[in-house]
């Protein structure tokens, strides 16, 4: 008896022995493991933290803009030689000589036509449509004389802003140095300043890097991104529910849900040529509209928001079902009452998921005619119109030293696009939440 | 041993019972003719004949795996949502075939509610837990009638008490018996004739489990019960008929006493004395 006890206390303490061992591998293992974890989340930040300095480093000179004050004199000559006062004669007016006489008025020493042009040119040709569209507003100013804000061309707005080296030699520069000298002049009269770039935010697309804006894709990517979500969210949400809750499981539910994981893999430029090929050439949409490139878009984020919809679905505990319909729910209000909100949290976070892919695609709205250079700002859904990841692409394409700076500030700005919506993901998954 | 105590416990209702005197043979609420069901190729139910009288409370014993949960569902065709089920056969109630495609599936799992062995309340609020099944029936004109409903179903759940000032924190909350106790209550609102109940206190402490029991006998009055059961002391003390399955079949149905004491099955008396299942 005393024998055995011994046996099996000895063997107790063998086996302690061995948990002993292995216990000082088990934690090693998980200390390793922690720090392969930690060392990703690290390095993942840091990248994070480059891409944002980069970006926002480059950028945020986008948001400012130099302008020069000018004396303008709103000469009725000009303006409405007949004194009519109708609007739309006015918008016909040479609002041009306006700006130029009055940079001119600045360096009345100017004399050679070569000299002129140049001078002229230190001034956006924008600035004609900006007091243009002043008088038009308010016409009590003709005849008066003013001191106002007009955008500088790209060039001065670059040199003032550092960008171009006034040590570097003359040839080699965008700038000579008289036109230094002007700008040098105009400083030492407070006449140029660095402003608040408004135009970037309010227009569209522009030749003129000074005049270009970020608002037209901004509307135009909101636009497809509403005609996206309206469809693909009921669409997807519906063949989930469908196929998870409805359909007989068969050969053919195979079949089809084998093909949603197809097509969730399916390269989007492919939806791009199936969208030219349908919409606009079947059905004859017009080209560049966001409802198309909405529709295109819909395509590539269906099978994503299906397929996580059915696994949240899915994970819906079975126990919540039985208790419905053992209350004699039928089954569309177990789905409708139960199933759908205990897997919205995770339905919602496909969904954004998808739409992210959605706002930061390019290469399918190519396809569609996107791509053009559009200058208005869209009305609706059938205007053509750009996106921001296009107008990103067609600044980066572009030769002007000014479109760099706008690319980068266009990044920012579908950067900020990408966290409201998460931001937005984040409460509404909040909001949907239950705790068991 | 654990014969003794059944037939102690038995003893001891029996005595009640005939001091009150018993009123036998009860119409059947419930028959079921030839019942078969397959899951797939296997037979998992075989030929059960066997009636559950009104307003008495019918148990279900046997070995697990023995097919009393499959059989429980076919009364309120539960097994309809298992894919690759089929039941075959006739079940009556009141005389009118649940199988029947004019039946509405949706009304007849008004009239029988089901108590599940895990208890699975919504994650919801106590009270939306009651009133699931009188809303989606629309059983209330306005918000007085639903909460009468909600206030008296959990009394007679004899959990009104428990809950009366957090109606609104969630049923998921509660401890396990008392959510046993809520999903017999929300069970109970719809106003059902017939309740099924699957091994209700299974995951229940003996505390609880007196509780529900206590709760079943007076539910008696106004339902009829049906119990699928582990603990044969339960069937004994809860039930007035027991009936017996094995691998599929009904071997004995026969009032509780009788099954207990003088089972008339060799296979019977095998399980009750704990020789085997
Ligand atoms: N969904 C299903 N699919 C396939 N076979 C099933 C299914 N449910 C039950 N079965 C089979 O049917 C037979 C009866 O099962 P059932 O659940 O009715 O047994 P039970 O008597 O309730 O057992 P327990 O006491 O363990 O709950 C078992 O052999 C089981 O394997
Ligand atoms: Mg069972």
């Amino acid at each position: 008896m005393s024998e055995m006890t011994k046996e099996a206390l000895r063997g107790g303490a063998h086996t302690r022995e061995l948990v002993a061992a292995g216990i000082r591998r088990r934690y090693r293992a998980e200390r390793r493991f922690r720090l392969f974890g930690l060392t990703a989340i690290v390095s993942a930040l840091v990248f994070m933290l480059l891409l944002f300095v980069s970006i926002i480093g480059k950028g945020y000179t986008a948001f400012l803009q130099t302008e020069i004050r000018l004396p303008i004199h709103y000469d009725v000559q000009v303006i409405d030689p007949q004194g009519l006062r109708d609007a739309a004669e006015m918008r016909r007016a040479n609002y041009g000589k306006l700006y130029r006489d009055g940079i001119r008025s600045l360096f009345p020493d100017v004399e050679s036509r070569q000299d002129k042009r140049k001078l002229n040119s230190l001034v956006s040709s924008g600035a004609t449509f900006e007091i243009r569209d002043e008088v038009v507003k308010n016409p009590a100013l003709i005849g008066k004389s003013q001191e106002i804000w007009v955008p500088a061309s790209d060039d001065v707005d670059m040199f003032v802003k550092g960008k171009i080296d006034r040590t570097s030699p003359e040839n080699e520069r965008r700038m000579t140095d008289l036109e230094i000298a002007w700008i040098d002049a105009l400083v030492a009269d407070h006449r140029i300043e660095t402003r608040f770039n408004w135009r970037f935010f309010t227009q569209g697309d522009s030749r003129e890097p000074e005049l270009s804006g970020i608002w037209g894709a901004a509307v135009g990517s909101f636009l497809t991104m509403l005609v996206t979500l309206l469809l693909s969210f009921p669409l997807g949400v519906a063949t989930a529910v469908y196929l998870e809750e409805f359909a007989p499981k068969n050969r053919w539910t195979d079949i089809i849900e084998v093909n949603i994981n197809n097509l969730a893999a399916i390269p989007s430029i492919v939806f791009g040529l199936l969208g030219l090929a349908v919409f606009l050439q079947f059905f004859g949409l017009p080209r560049s509209a966001t409802v198309v490139g909405g529709l295109v878009l819909t395509l590539m984020t269906l099978p994503t928001i299906i397929i996580a919809a059915r696994v949240s679905l899915k994970s819906v505990p079975p126990s919540i079902r039985e208790a419905a319909l053992g209350l004699g729910a039928s089954k569309m209000q177990m789905v409708t009452n139960d199933v759908l909100p205990l897997a919205m949290p995770g339905i919602l976070t496909g969904t954004i998921i998808g739409m992210g892919r959605a706002l930061g695609e390019t290469a399918p709205l190519l396809m569609i005619g996107m791509v053009a250079f559009i200058v208005d700002v869209p009305g609706g859904f059938s205007d053509p119109a750009t996106v921001l990841p296009v107008q990103i692409y067609i600044w980066a394409d572009s030769a002007e030293r000014a479109f760099v700076e706008r690319t980068s500030a266009a990044i920012i700005v579908l950067l900020t696009f990408l966290i409201l919506m998460n931001a937005a993901a984040v409460y509404l998954r909040s909001k949907f939440e239950r705790r068991w | 041993m654990e014969t003794v105590t059944v037939r102690d416990t038995l003893h001891n209702s029996l005595d009640i019972r005939q001091a009150e005197g018993d009123a036998t043979s009860m119409p059947a609420k419930i028959q079921a003719q030839k019942t078969n069901v397959h899951y797939g190729d296997k037979h998992a139910l075989k030929d059960v004949v066997l009636d559950v009288r009104e307003g008495e409370v019918t148990s279900f014993i046997g070995p697990s795996g023995c097919g009393k949960s499959t059989f429980l569902r076919c009364l309120n065709r539960m097994n309809d949502t298992i894919d690759g089920c089929r039941v075959s056969g006739t079940v009556l109630m009141d005389g009118e075939d649940i199988y029947d495609p004019k039946i509405d599936v949706v009304q007849l799992r008004a009239r029988v509610g089901m108590v599940f062995q895990k208890p699975n309340p919504f994650p919801k609020s106590i009270y939306d837990n009651v009133a699931y099944g009188p809303r989606i029936h629309g059983l209330a004109a306005n918000k007085d009638e639903l909460d009468e409903i909600v206030l008296i179903s959990l009394e007679k759940a004899g959990l009104l008490a428990e809950v009366k000032d957090r109606m609104d924190s969630p049923g998921t909350g509660l401890s396990g018996g008392q959510q046993q106790r809520l999903c017999i209550a929300r069970a109970i609102a719809v106003n059902p004739e017939v309740i099924l109940m699957d091994e209700p206190c299974s995951a229940l402490d003996p505390i609880a489990t007196a509780k529900i029991e206590e709760l079943i006998d007076e539910l008696r009055e106004n339902y009829t019960i049906v119990i699928v059961t582990h603990s044969m002391q339960q069937a004994a003390r809860v039930s007035q008929r027991t009936a017996f399955f094995h691998l599929g079949e009904l071997i004995e149905v026969g009032d509780t006493e009788q099954i207990f004491t003088n089972p008339k099955h060799k296979l019977t008396q095998g399980y009750i004395t704990g020789r085997f299942g």
